[in-house]
């Protein structure tokens, strides 16, 4: 199989993982339901999936454990930026140029 | 029932039309908030070495933006399919819940339509929809009103996101723009936090994703990912039983 073949693949299978979420309940009706304890604790996945994949990415650096690097200050700037105030571009505005800034200062 | 049918008519529109009024003038000022979005994700899939063609088709295929920038790393890594599918899955498991509560407000509408408006059940238009389409009784001013947030999100997302891909053409390399990915998913993850068993959640997968990050296949991930959930979980009924 062709990296390309096996990339559209790849959105193919994501984009199910999409679409039947969305729209399994709404389609099953009132026939079918959760059980409430399975609907409480899924509603951890996206917190927990979320950071697990940036806190690995910012706090590791080629492989090591890096608890000072410029993306990590980067990412501090964002969160304080988006816990502060609702402007939806500020993060990145803060994040970005913390993160250019320190790579600039830092060779 | 006459009656109803007689006002409808002397108001001239129809009441799916009122409905998509109503859901497009709701849903207008949240909308803005998909740009940046879509035009980050549109550099995310651009830096990460996507042809536009390529690009599009995620965007068009997937239209979930945290299942795409999640999922960009492991795609670039070369992780096994059923990782980033399995990933993929643990980004969209919240649509489980939104589907589940509106599923409801879909009643007197067919299959077929409800397939189609489940597609653009985004967590924007839940969040406008919920209230209003369960107070409302006519299932053509729901549909309305559902879809015309749906298609609004739908629109805005791809335009943005062709903006994206072709804007990062437009940087230089040395601007680290990848990073604005991980960005967008802070993003999203601050206000989740604020709820103190969803902080834990996202501390505790983080933090063993983190330390299984040399597992193979990138399983470190998945692994986080069920240990947050359990954390989240252990939390929330801890916080409970000190509450009572």
């Amino acid at each position: 199989m062709t990296d390309e073949l096996w990339l559209w693949l790849t959105f193919i299978l994501l984009g199910l993982t999409t679409t039947l979420p969305r729209a399994g309940f709404i389609v099953a009706g009132n026939r079918v339901s959760l059980p409430p304890t399975l609907q409480r604790a899924l509603r951890y996945a996206p917190a927990a999936a979320l950071a697990a994949i940036v806190v690995p990415d910012v706090l590791v650096v080629g492989g090591e454990l890096a608890p000072l690097n410029p993306k990590l200050a980067g990412a501090i700037a964002a969160v304080v930026a988006a816990s502060l105030w609702r402007n939806p571009w500020l993060p990145f505005i803060a994040g970005m140029g913390v993160l250019l800034a320190l790579q600039k200062l830092l060779p | 029932m006459q009656l109803k049918l007689l006002s409808r008519l002397s108001r001239g529109d129809a009441p799916w039309l009122q409905g998509a009024r109503a859901g497009f003038v709701a849903f207008l000022p949240l909308s803005v908030g998909l740009i940046p979005w879509a035009l980050v994700v549109g550099m995310a899939m651009t830096s990460a070495g996507f042809t536009p063609a390529q690009a599009m088709g995620m965007n068009i295929i997937v239209f979930a933006g945290t299942a795409q920038l999640g999922t960009l790393p492991l795609i670039v890594d070369g992780a096994p399919l059923w990782l980033i599918v399995a990933t993929g899955l643990a980004l969209n498991l919240r649509f489980v819940i939104f589907s589940a509560a509106i599923a409801p407000s879909f009643a007197g509408i067919g299959t077929p339509m409800r397939w189609f408006a489940g597609h653009f059940l985004t967590d924007g238009s839940f969040a406008c929809c919920y209230e209003p389409m369960r107070n409302a009784s006519d299932p053509h001013w729901r549909l309305g009103y559902y879809l015309a947030t749906g298609l609004w999100s739908w629109l805005l997302w791809q335009s943005f996101a062709l903006i994206g891909i072709h804007a990062a053409h437009l940087l230089p390399k040395t601007w680290s723009l990848e990073f604005m990915a991980t960005i967008a998913l802070i993003v999203l993850l601050v206000p989740m936090a604020k709820v103190r068993p969803m902080l834990v959640a996202a501390l505790a997968g983080g933090a063993s994703a983190t330390l299984l990050r040399n597992m193979p296949l990138r399983l470190g991930v998945v692994t986080g990912i069920c240990v947050g959930i359990a954390a989240g979980f252990a939390a929330e009924h801890w916080q409970e039983k000190k509450d009572d």
